[in-house]
């Protein structure tokens, strides 16, 4: 009886391992969290002691992979819709840099120079971090769909021009002090226990509803869709695609320009030089490990959401047993590759 | 026993997928240098029965026999090196590559460690001399018109000495020409002693290149026998299983004012000096050879191709039309040939293909209002008699007539005034064309201005009220009701001229 129970429970997991890519790679989620408590030491003798350890744990592996997982949501968006986005970096640096300009409580900062200080000047800076992320994601857009360049190729030369450009600003501006008005962006909500900082992780998770919510309840968001799957058939459904594409790419800006923003918000800094680089990277690998297809039209935002926890999980694991630091890309590569062979099969099946 | 007299034999083949049983106990059989059409609508388990034989789906029963032999095919290598090759409805040929590239793909000579091009070239040219074609097999593939294409597959097919050839609907992008030289070419290799099965829509083809022709229905052999003798009205009755309407009683019908006119418009290199105009409640066909030019007219009128010279008015108002977006505006409908390139997107839902252009009408704040889609949707479900299961399900779960429902209906729910169809019935089997065909004339009585673009010269006669021919990307003539018949139409599409009526 019990047996026969246990066997129908085997068959419809694996028939909803089959049919769900999330079931999957939620599945492979739970096991890299079980592992993780594991290596955490877990015992009954001890259970509040590893309790607070795990939640401290949790929090600051949320917390370091919130501006990629805020940015791997953006960049759900672009692949779905058949592009690519490797500017997001870049794009992260140049936003970053201006802000902290603008707010900088020095005598040197702009609006400190204007005059203008406090919530004001927080404010300013904060829209025209927002508005600089809209601006050059827009710039790609337009670049894709008006100069008809494969967004590979025109965001391989933003991502080198939007760096550089920065750098060649920033080499000579003295010492940056930011605010405290503006650090609280990040900083004004922390965990009652464990004192941690909860404001950017919140910000990842509203941003992951709000745009689920897009993906799945909007017009744009079904477009996105229509346009990754078959582009023709779109426009010859009298939907302007060039007009999708580009609301996409300044969307990914906008995104970056938030993630950015929390970021100098938290750290108080930017090295303009190594800031963001490889957040494309990051970003592109969770999307993938979260079942988004790259040639578009299919993924989700909660796909990604579970991708990037896969990757985060699994760094913290590694370290945890005290793996070498070097070795850590080679695993993220490898469930890459891993992610990817596993939704051939289930495809195929 | 097994026949000997039969090349080919496939007894009580049987396949099911899932709960769906598509075979039951099908028997096919094809003799020596016999010319066979595989005829039924779609979903009849034509397809599958012909990927059982190609090795591309194992059989859950029955037999398969080659000159008495009995024989298994676990992949598509095997069928192949047993002599039975597949020509899908998709060309398998690499473009930019050279012919003779093509023909030894994979199993390219060498002379050393260099390619030997020359030998290549050399027994290319030997397969050709045998069928009778005559073409440089160093020539790219792109140059190639696709009854060209069609016959280099087959003669890489014999190359690899087979002797069985299963041709998938092999005239569906052919024009009238084009068709004329594959069937030469089909049996001048009968004459030869290779067995052709033909699956095919079109029955008229049918009964002018087979010798025989076995009906599926249902997963079942419902029937088979001479082609000498068959009659079209019969074939189809055999595939639907109830007598298909006769066409159109010849009426005279009120039109309204002009709702699309066209004066002197051209956009090379497609189309020069066209000038049209086509009426609320009237059907407008436009016909002529493949590559006439009146695709890509019907494309830049939609605003999905670029500009044009020359002037466009709709309802008397002259207009700029740069994008499908401001043609929808317009009150412009269109209707894409190629239904898997342009009409379809694979990844979405029945209801979200069924809804696509109007989807940005039916909002609620920012968001969609999911309820007034699914509602306007249903409602042309029910006018359009779509089968499918639930709405959420993927576009792919439909039949092809299925699937260019749902393309009708998302452009239904729009409501336009002039409602363009390329090739409405491509890849579609009889009975939905007949319902097809049904809709198209509904719209009209509702007073929609309807445009035909078609190479099938019945599908004009049957539907129209009046039509165009194109030659080379001008109006060759135009027939009333009263004029046309297939001769007057083919005249005027090869050789350019208005007939004499």
């Amino acid at each position: 009886m019990s047996e026969k129970k246990g066997r129908n429970v085997g068959r419809a997991f694996v028939r909803q391992w089959q049919s769900n890519p999330l079931f999957s790679t939620g599945m492979a989620l739970l096991v890299l969290v079980v592992l993780q408590t594991i290596a955490m030491g877990f015992d009954f003798a001890s259970f509040g002691e590893w309790l607070s350890s795990f939640l401290r744990n949790w929090l600051n592996i949320l917390l370091n992979n919130s501006y990629v997982g805020m940015i791997a949501l953006g960049m759900t968006f672009v692949i779905i819709s058949g592009g690519i986005d490797l500017a997001v970096g870049s794009t992260l640096v140049a936003v970053g840099a201006m802000v902290m300009v603008l707010v900088n409580e020095q005598a040197t900062g702009l609006l400190t120079g204007l005059g203008i200080t406090g919530a004001p000047a927080v404010v300013i800076g904060v829209v025209a971090g927002l508005a600089l992320g809209l601006l050059l994601g827009e710039m790609n857009g337009v670049l894709v769909t008006k100069g008809r360049v494969p967004p590979f190729i025109v965001t391989l030369g933003t991502m080198k021009i939007f760096r550089s450009v920065t750098q060649y600003f920033m080499q000579s501006q003295p010492g940056i002090t930011l605010p405290d008005g503006f650090k609280q962006i990040a900083r004004a909500v922390r965990a009652p226990v464990l004192n941690s900082m909860l404001l950017p992780i919140l910000y990842w998770l509203v941003l992951a509803i709000v745009l689920h919510v897009v993906s799945r309840y909007t017009a744009f968001g079904r477009y996105v869709y229509a346009v990754g799957s078959n582009e023709r058939t779109t426009r010859l459904s009298g939907i302007n695609v060039d007009r999708v594409k580009r609301r996409v790419y300044a969307l990914m800006g906008v995104i970056v320009a938030v993630a950015s923003i929390v970021q100098i918000a938290r750290i108080g800094s930017m090295d303009y030089a190594s800031a963001g680089s490889g957040y494309e990277m990051d970003a592109i690998a969770a999307v993938i490990i979260g079942g988004t297809s790259m040639s578009g039209g299919r993924g989700s935002i909660a796909g990604t959401l579970i991708g990037t926890l896969i990757i985060a999980v699994m760094n913290n694991l590694l370290t945890l047993v005290g793996v070498d630091p070097f070795l850590r890309e080679a695993f993220k590569g490898a469930i890459v590759v891993a992610a990817v062979l596993m939704q051939r099969k289930e495809n195929a099946n | 026993m097994p026949n000997a007299a039969y090349k080919l034999e496939m007894r009580g083949i049987c396949k099911q997928f899932d709960q769906n049983v598509v075979l039951k106990g099908v028997d096919f059989c094809v003799r020596p240098g016999e010319i066979h059409a595989l005829i039924g609508e779609n979903g009849a388990g034509k397809s599958t029965l012909m990927n059982i034989l190609g090795g591309v789906l194992p059989a859950d029963a029955g037999e398969i026999r080659l000159d008495g032999q009995p024989v298994r095919f676990a992949a598509p290598a095997d069928s192949l090196s047993a002599g039975v090759a597949f020509i899908h409805q998709e060309l398998n040929l690499v473009n930019d590559l050279a012919i003779y590239e093509n023909m030894f793909i994979g199993r390219e000579l060498k002379k050393g460690w260099r390619l030997d091009a020359a030998e290549m070239c050399r027994r290319s040219r030997e397969v050709f001399e045998r069928i009778g074609l005559d073409i440089d097999p160093r020539r790219m593939v792109r140059e190639l018109d696709a009854s060209y294409k069609q016959i280099v597959e087959i003669a890489r097919a014999l190359l690899q000495n087979a002797s069985v050839i299963i041709m998938d609907e092999p005239t569906t992008s052919l024009t009238e020409v084009e068709i004329a030289r594959v069937f030469d070419m089909m049996r001048t290799l009968s004459a030869q002693g290779v067995s052709i099965v033909f699956i095919s829509h079109k029955l008229k083809e049918v009964l002018t290149v087979c010798d025989c022709y076995t009906v599926l229905r249902d997963g079942q052999m419902v029937a088979h026998g001479d082609t000498r003798g068959a009659t079209t009205e019969q074939l189809a009755y055999f595939m639907v299983g109830h007598e298909v309407s006769a066409r159109r009683a010849l009426e005279k019908r009120k039109f309204g004012r002009v709702v699309l006119e066209a004066k002197d418009v051209g956009c090379e290199p497609w189309f020069r000096h066209i000038s049209f105009s086509v009426r609320a409640g009237e059907v407008l066909g436009f016909t002529g050879l493949l590559g006439d030019g009146r695709s890509e007219l019907f494309q830049v009128l939609f605003g999905a191709l670029g500009r044009c010279e020359g002037v466009v008015e709709v309802e008397g108002e002259p207009v700029r039309i740069p994008s499908t977006t401001r043609a929808l505006e317009l009150g412009i409908g269109y209707v894409p040939r190629n239904r898997k390139e342009n009409g379809i997107v694979k990844d979405l839902s029945i209801l979200e293909n069924g809804s696509l252009v109007t989807l940005g009408r039916f909002r609620r704040g920012p968001l969609l209002d999911r309820a007034a889609i699914a509602g306007a949707f249903e409602k042309q479900k029910a006018g359009l008699h779509i089968k499918m299961g639930r709405a959420s399900d993927l576009i792919t779960s439909l039949s092809g007539g299925n699937q260019q429902k749902v393309v009708l209906a998302k452009w239904l729910t729009a409501g336009p005034k002039v409602l363009i169809f390329d090739n409405p019935t491509q890849g579609v089997d009889v009975g939905a064309k007949e319902e097809i065909y049904d809709i198209i004339l509904r719209l009209a009585d509702e007073g929609v201005a309807i445009v035909i673009l078609s190479s099938e010269a019945q599908e004009i006669i049957r539907l129209c009220d009046r039509a165009l021919v194109m030659y080379h990307g001008a109006i060759a003539g135009e027939l009333q009701r009263s004029q046309m018949s297939e001769t007057v139409m083919m005249h005027m599409a090869t050789s350019g001229e208005p007939a004499a009526v």
